[in-house]
């Protein structure tokens, strides 16, 4: 749900809309009031573009919550005075939740989830989740699952009544030891503060699925756990378009595996469509707090900061959403898995909740060079 | 403090770069002032640094250390659109014998595409520009709430506004507008920018510097009043988003310093960015009651043959807008106007005078009253 955040003093009740700990006033700690039943006090039509919002006409509304806090909220449908905002959550698979963070990760990690009809977890639930830590990159370089994020979605497990015991991060670099990746990244300070269990994928055992013509040799861990998160750092890729849903799988391979993929572009294509197939279900949360554009996923990219993070049941529509958000060329293997009916690829028939897809909509510097990627 | 000099460049494109359009402002305030740089003991400058300009240039304190061949203190004060009134401000508080205040800006080096992109970085980062909400956008929301809580004051009103400073602006040859003849119909069927604001109610960008020079010595012009207040940087985090408070905080703290009321006040040079920007600002200055601004406006009080005309110069929208030189520029016109030097826009009471500079949606905002010595 679009919610209202303010940061309210104890003591004093001054309120901001920026997160602060304590009250510079009466240095007592501050609470969160959080605003959920919204209506339409004022709006505006905006006809000018800029980089960042494109595509004109777009309403700028002011909503206000049950607590009289305002704030303003980017939408592409017309409202009135009076009207009532709120967000209907979907939980079918072609829906993908957007949620652009106002500073509070815990907060649009949560929303996230909600708008995707939320998870049931339980004290016994077997929680599995997989960022992506690649190549080694500081967080503000986007090329790393974000610490923040990371923390956000373990503490709303925990207070879901998750047990730390029951929840595992599992990922493996076939470029650089995973350690120096952990530390660079932060994540392993998340891991060392919740004290969850992290696993190292090359590390586990590995057994062969077929799917189509290919073998994979697929980390059984996959088949330990009740709830699955893949969770990309979205960026764009010289190769592949972006590392989103999909590419974050491929680590969930052997390099064996991975290594026969590289070498053949073509056969690249048509095993990173299947490769959906190979897991459980699971829940893609795409974390574009930072994100990445230009010529990444390394050295070569540069922050994109979108300040948004994505949830989707389905990695095809993931992707593909993420693809239209970002103005980028179309994935020849999100296309593939969409003719193969593992996911819908038909951005007209993908539901989305939380912010619309053209009020999102916006030019990043495009990956170029690619032999996957075709000009359109 | 006194002013002694005062100097701009003609606001509209130029083919001068930052440090350049500033020597030149700066060259006319020191001649106007009738002292040698040699006198002055620090500057105070103004200047944002474009993201998107063709300048590519940091460190506007070195670049005027070179123009100006000293090594004397160069301050530079940002403070969005009230980079001009911020830096006066400053250069009043400092306790130098005398002070060159300068302010430019350089916009006119990329599309308004860029430059709207620009304006919407003093917009709250991850509450309103995500959101998409741009400078004309957000006086935008504060008009059209406006206009729904006072029904009587209408589009027309703001069109008044923006009229009244088109027919200033076409008579001062440093306006941008100058001896262009914009009609009340060409107002109100502009294009429609941010609904109820149309693309003449706004205030147009261009290149521009202005300066002035600070005394301690007595000249024809003193400064009696001079506050700056800041407040939220988001209007929707306001009590009261009809109301910039900044504005009336700092125009009450200089009021009270030049032991005057609003009443006693001849003629203002106000920050019109937007038309209801202006409109509102009557009301936060006191000159009108909430909710009333636009019987000023109706009545022709604001005008320049009015009981207390209001941007003489033009203003922003006709003068131009070069964010940080125009808060400087209002005290140019103030300036020539106490002198009877303003020719076709002469004003006939210029005793007292109001100048008013908001940064951002009122984050920053200073008030200056100026009287003539011996008026």
């Amino acid at each position: 749900m679009t919610k209202t955040i303010r940061w309210i003093c104890e003591k004093c009740n001054k309120k901001w809309i920026h997160p602060i700990e304590t009250c510079l006033y009466c240095n007592r700690k501050i609470i969160k009031q959080i605003g959920t039943k919204l209506k339409v006090i004022g709006y505006t039509k905006v006809n000018i573009p800029c980089p960042p919002h494109p595509l004109v006409p777009y309403n700028v509304l002011m909503l206000e919550d049950e607590y009289g806090n305002r704030m303003p909220k980017k939408v592409i449908k017309d409202y009135k005075i009076g009207d009532i905002y709120e967000d209907k959550p979907d939980s079918s698979e072609n829906t993908i939740s957007i949620v652009k963070i106002k500073y509070d990760f815990y907060e649009a990690v949560k929303e996230a989830l909600e708008l995707i009809g939320d998870i049931d977890v339980s004290e016994n639930t077997r929680i599995l989740i997989k960022p992506n830590l690649s190549i080694p990159g500081y967080a503000y370089t986007g090329i790393c699952t974000n610490p923040k994020i990371l923390n956000a979605l373990i503490q709303y497990l925990l207070d879901k009544g998750a047990k730390k015991e029951n929840i595992t991060i599992a990922e493996q670099s076939f470029f650089v030891p995973l350690e120096k990746i952990g530390k660079k990244s932060g994540i392993d300070n998340i891991i060392k503060k919740f004290n969850v269990n992290y696993v190292d994928i090359s590390k586990t055992e590995f057994e062969e699925k077929q799917e189509r013509e290919f073998t994979f040799e697929v980390s059984k861990i996959v088949n330990d756990f009740d709830l699955i998160f893949n969770v990309p750092a979205i960026k764009t890729d010289m190769l592949l378009g972006i590392d989103g849903a999909f590419e974050n799988l491929t680590r969930f391979l052997s390099k064996k595996t991975f290594d026969e993929l590289a070498k053949d572009v073509k056969k690249a294509v048509m095993a990173l469509s299947v490769l959906p197939n190979m897991f459980p279900k699971f829940i893609t949360i795409g974390d574009a707090s930072i994100g990445m554009q230009g010529n990444g996923p390394a050295q070569y990219g540069e922050p994109g900061f979108y300040n948004m993070i994505f949830a989707a049941r389905n990695p095809v529509v993931h992707d593909k959403a993420v693809q239209e958000i970002l103005c980028l060329r179309k994935l020849p293997y999100v296309e593939l898995a969409g003719k193969l009916s593992l996911g819908e690829n038909d951005i007209s028939k993908i539901n989305f909740v939380g912010n619309e897809l053209d009020a999102l909509r916006r030019d990043v510097k495009q990956p170029i060079g690619s032999k996957l990627i075709k000009r359109d | 403090m006194f002013i002694k000099g005062v100097g701009m460049t003609k606001f509209g494109i130029s083919d001068k770069l930052s440090h350049q359009l500033a020597y030149e402002a700066s060259m006319k305030a020191i001649n106007d002032a009738d002292v040698s740089f040699n006198k002055i003991d620090a500057v105070v400058c103004a200047t944002i640094e474009w993201f998107f300009s063709i300048e590519k240039q940091r460190h506007f304190a070195g670049m005027l250390s070179s123009m100006f061949k000293t090594n004397k203190p160069i301050i530079r004060v940002p403070a969005g659109c009230a980079g001009g009134g911020h830096a006066l401000w400053v250069a009043n508080q400092l306790g130098y014998d005398n002070v060159l205040v300068v302010g430019v800006e350089k916009l006119m080096t990329c599309k308004s595409e860029s430059i709207t992109d620009e304006f919407m970085m003093a917009m709250e980062s991850r509450w309103e520009q995500p959101e998409g909400i741009n400078a004309p956008a957000s006086a935008a929301l504060v008009a059209g709430a406006y206009l729904n809580k006072f029904p009587d004051t209408t589009t027309d009103d703001l069109a008044l506004i923006a009229h009244k400073n088109h027919s200033n602006g076409f008579l001062n040859p440093k306006a941008r507008f100058y001896n262009k003849k914009v009609t009340l119909d060409d107002i109100k069927n502009s294009k429609v920018v941010a609904s109820p604001l149309r693309v003449m109610d706004c205030s147009i960008s261009v290149d521009g510097a202005a300066a002035v020079v600070l005394t301690k010595d007595k000249s024809d012009i003193e400064i009696v009043g001079s506050d700056l207040c800041t407040d939220r940087v988001a209007p929707f985090e306001s009590n009261d988003p009809l109301t910039w408070e900044a504005t009336a905080i700092s125009a009450k703290g200089a009021f009270n310093q030049a032991g005057i009321t609003n009443a006693d006040i001849d003629f203002v040079e106000l920050h019109d960015a937007f038309s209801i920007v202006e409109l509102i600002s009557y009301e936060d200055l006191g000159f009108a009651k909430k909710g009333e601004g636009a019987k000023l406006i109706r009545d022709g009080y604001v005008n320049l043959d009015g009981r207390m005309p209001v941007n003489a110069s033009g203003g922003l929208k006709a003068k131009g807008h070069p964010p940080s030189a125009t808060g400087l520029s209002q005290i140019y016109e103030i300036a020539k106007q106490m002198r009877n030097e303003a020719g076709d826009r002469q004003i006939t009471n210029t005793n007292v005078a109001l100048a008013h500079n908001i940064g951002g949606v009122g984050g920053t905002v200073t008030c200056h009253i100026l009287k003539k010595v011996g008026g």
